[in-house]
């Protein structure tokens, strides 16, 4: 049966249900282990400059964040941070930013249930020692003539705020903080390094048929592609004759012949300015 | 006379009511499944009454309708959703006809073993800040007499109607606030149930209970870590002198039983914290172990530790396989047990000791293990602050997933996974409810592989693979007609028990975190695979009838 509320009733029933909702959200239980303690969390790192904590938090350092910041915390696939607090940022936001990740990137939040309050201030700890006295370098090239050349070069393939190709990874928010020598290595060495997803293959058909493209999925009996033409589709292995996993990536490596030195510091600058989806365009 | 013929009639007519109606009532008070029942394994094909098939968890039926030649034809025949998130890790409970099982959250189903469809719900009301940490599933029932007992999450264990879903029973096993978790399916034999717990990921002190089926009442405890009486307790040394009161050593896999020798057989989990050894020096028995205890006490008889002082998180929770095998020209009353270190072992079921011990996958941390059963370690295999790599990583050579065992062929079928770690450890402090880990681990990409293996039990050695996609975390059956059932990435698959070769595979659209079961119902033999929030029932098609369509 449908019931017909009235508004006043609705509106009050919602506002209960987010109070409840609020009150059982993993930070505000008491119960919870390291979790919800943002009232009675210090606000700068109780465990800056000690010992112990600097040692331990370097391996929890390497095994948890050195995968993505790099081993040094100057960044590969997630930003650098050694510059963060040169910048400004505080100990209690960059806490924050570890415990609750960065919705819509490849951050994860720390669960409280795994990792406990005294292991992020352990890290913090380490990574402070990392860090740079003066904020990072500001790129140097011109912006503008930069996204002349992505408009020209890049969009076939890469997509920034809603245009642009697909067949490479959406680069709307490559410039959060992702680092000068990360960037220049991905667009002059593709090659090194293929994150899932775009691993180049090559599936060879029972007619001979060579069809390369970048590999979606894969299970024992079939393969999941998007092809050069930008389209996605499945096959059956049992309809091909090879499966081959290409060693170079589909993006072709922009050497210095190919791209100036200038003109990637313009490319780089322009992709610096790219932190999201822009809301004016929406 | 016709009038005494007709009162006599009436008479007899009354008493044969009577008489059904005493047969009917005894009939409803008759218990459903006898410790007999549950002895008899999977003789009576329309039945699968423990988490393993069979007291011996070789997971093998008799059945041989479904063969290699007519597999191809499987098709499904119904699906039971659950309507929830989560997923199944659980092995159902069959018999007359109707399921039993348990899901994610603490819900449990009976459904209709012929349509899919749900005969009752039990939901149990958990309380907020379970701490749980693996996911929030369970592995199954026990059943006995009318009763089903299973663990929950918040660490009791219930017993349920089996005929509606009415709590009969709850009692707790450990308060939940300190760590302790319930998820693995109860064994129940004679009048008891036995059940083990989680949590060694947060300084629990791991144990084994048995509880009276009929009142809840805890029979007996064993304790994982050995306490201050137990002679094993000089093997908790170092910086913390009470290391083994939060030793970890949980219980989260079902063992199983001999009934012939009145003991049960556990693996016990993890030393904790899980990678920081030096609060905890020496062997930390009975972590990383398996138990033979006394079905009556729950007293020690044997154990056997297959990681002495555990510091890369793998918990010998593993299913053991009870055999008779024929070794080196000799009948052997064997346990069977691939473990998460990557060996694989055949020990003495009487008395514990190390027939053999070989690796089924690619390993770092042991050259060989010794005749008198204990690993020769490679040096620069410990954990440590700038990470140390170890084959295999934290997740191991295996892990929950259930084997099987084909006693005909001599092979054991197990889902293996090649995959090496970065081993990273630091000081760590006890906290109640807390992690207590004491490190983690990276997972090395390049290395990793994984597969269906077959091992010949007379030598250990292996004797054929199928090579999975990725890493598989499903359970194994094998049938009488040389099939075995498994899979990966979400393909539900039939192999050929002798060769390995892939016959049959179905995309059941999520992925595989427990094993099949199999079952005849009115002349046809049934598969029932879980995968994700769903159940799926396969079958051969209905024989068309003769010039039907």
């Amino acid at each position: 049966m449908k019931h017909n509320w009235p508004i006043p009733v609705v509106a009050a029933l919602w506002l209960i249900a987010q109070a409840v909702v609020l009150t059982q959200a993993p930070g505000a239980n008491p119960q919870t282990a390291g979790a919800g303690r943002a009232e009675t969390r210090p606000t700068k790192n109780p465990l800056e400059g000690n010992r112990d904590a600097i040692r331990t938090g370097g391996a929890m350092f390497r095994t948890r964040c050195a995968g993505c910041h790099g081993p040094d915390a100057r960044g590969d696939r997630g930003p650098d941070l050694t510059g963060l607090w040169a910048s400004g940022v505080t100990d209690d936001r960059i806490f924050d930013t570890v415990r609750k990740g960065v919705p819509g990137s490849e951050m994860p939040g720390a669960d409280p249930l795994r990792v406990p309050d005294r292991e992020i201030w352990q890290v913090l700890a380490y990574a402070r020692t990392l860090a740079e006295s003066t904020p990072p370098q500001a790129f140097s090239g011109t912006p503008e003539n930069g996204e002349r050349i992505f408009q020209k070069t890049c969009r076939t393939c890469h997509m920034v705020n809603g245009t642009g190709g697909e067949l490479g990874p959406d680069l709307s928010r490559i410039g959060s903080g992702r680092p000068r020598a990360a960037l220049t290595k991905k667009i002059r060495t593709p090659s090194d390094k293929i994150r899932p997803g775009y691993e180049p293959v090559t599936l060879v058909l029972r007619s001979g048929q060579r069809i390369r493209a970048v590999k979606k999925n894969e299970d024992e009996f079939s393969i999941q592609v998007m092809d050069m033409r930008q389209r996605v589709q499945g096959y059956l292995k049992a309809d091909l004759t090879e499966v081959v996993a290409d060693k170079q990536s589909v993006m072709p490596a922009y050497g210095p012949d190919q791209l100036s030195p200038g003109d990637l510091d313009d490319l780089l600058s322009y992709l610096s300015t790219l932190r999201g989806p822009d809301s004016a365009r929406r | 006379m016709g009038t005494t013929k007709a009162r006599t009639l009436r008479v007899a007519a009354v008493m044969v009511a009577i008489g059904s109606l005493a047969v009917s009532a005894q009939q409803a008070g008759a218990p459903q499944v006898t410790f007999q029942d549950v002895r008899d394994g999977l003789k009576d094909p329309t039945r699968w009454l423990t988490y393993g098939g069979d007291y011996g968890s070789q997971r093998h039926s008799p059945l041989t309708q479904i063969t290699p030649q007519n597999v191809t034809r499987l098709v499904p025949q119904w699906a039971f959703q659950t309507d929830t998130l989560g997923k199944f890790e659980a092995t159902p409970i069959v018999l007359d006809g109707v399921i039993y099982i348990t899901g994610p959250e603490d819900l449990a189903w009976a459904i209709d073993a012929r349509t899919g469809r749900q005969i009752w719900r039990y939901k149990r009301d958990l309380p907020n800040g379970l701490i749980v940490c693996c996911g929030r599933v369970n592995r199954g029932f026990a059943v006995m007499g009318d009763r089903l007992l299973k663990t929950t999450l918040d660490a009791h264990i219930v017993a349920i109607s089996m005929k509606s879903g009415a709590l009969l029973w709850d009692t707790e096993m450990e308060n939940f606030k300190n760590g302790y978790s319930g998820t693995p399916a109860p064994l129940a034999f004679k009048d008891k149930v036995v059940a083990g717990m989680a949590g060694a990921e947060y300084g629990v002190r791991g144990f084994l209970d048995a509880y009276d089926i009929q009142t809840g009442k805890r029979v007996w405890r064993f304790h994982t870590t050995a306490g201050p009486e137990d002679p094993g307790h000089r093997t908790w040394q170092g910086q913390d002198a009470k290391a083994w009161e939060h030793g970890g050593g949980s219980t989260w896999t079902t063992g199983s039983y001999d009934p012939e020798l009145n003991l049960v057989f556990w693996g016990t989990g993890n030393a904790g914290p899980d990678y920081y050894g030096d609060l905890r020096e020496g062997d930390n028995l009975y972590t990383a172990s398996i138990v033979a205890l006394d079905g009556d006490t729950g007293k020690l008889r044997w154990h056997y530790q297959f990681t002495p002082h555990d510091v890369w998180d793998w918990d010998s929770t593993q299913v053991p396989v009870l055999a008779d095998v024929t070794i080196g020209g000799q009948l052997r009353k064997a346990v069977l047990f691939a473990n998460r270190n990557g060996f694989f072992y055949a020990l003495e079921r009487a008395t514990g000791k190390l027939i053999y011990g070989k690796p089924f996958i690619q390993t770092s941390w042991a050259k060989e293990i010794r005749p008198d059963g204990r690993p020769i370690l490679l040096t620069g295999s410990l954990p440590s602050e700038q990470g140390t790599k170890v084959c295999p990583d934290a997740s191991g050579g295996t892990n929950w997933m259930s084997p099987s065992f084909d006693p005909a062929l001599g092979l054991l079928f197990v889902t293996s996974r090649d995959a090496c770690g970065t081993f990273f450890n630091w000081q760590d402090e006890y906290k109640p409810g807390e992690g207590f880990r004491g490190g983690a681990v990276s997972r090395l990409e390049e290395f990793h592989h994984a597969g269906l293996r077959a091992i010949d039990v007379t030598t250990g050695e292996r004797r054929w693979e199928f090579p999975y996609s990725a890493q598989s975390w499903a359970g194994v059956l094998s049938t009488a007609s040389g099939l075995v059932f498994a899979g990966s990435s979400g393909n539900f698959m039939a192999f050929d028990a002798k060769s390995g070769k892939n016959l049959w595979h179905y995309q059941t659209g999520s992925a595989l975190y427990a094993g099949a079961t199999t079952y005849m119902l009115d002349g046809r033999q049934y598969v029932l695979m879980p995968s994700g929030t769903t159940v799926t029932a396969f079958a051969l098609p209905e024989a068309t009838p003769a010039g039907g369509r």
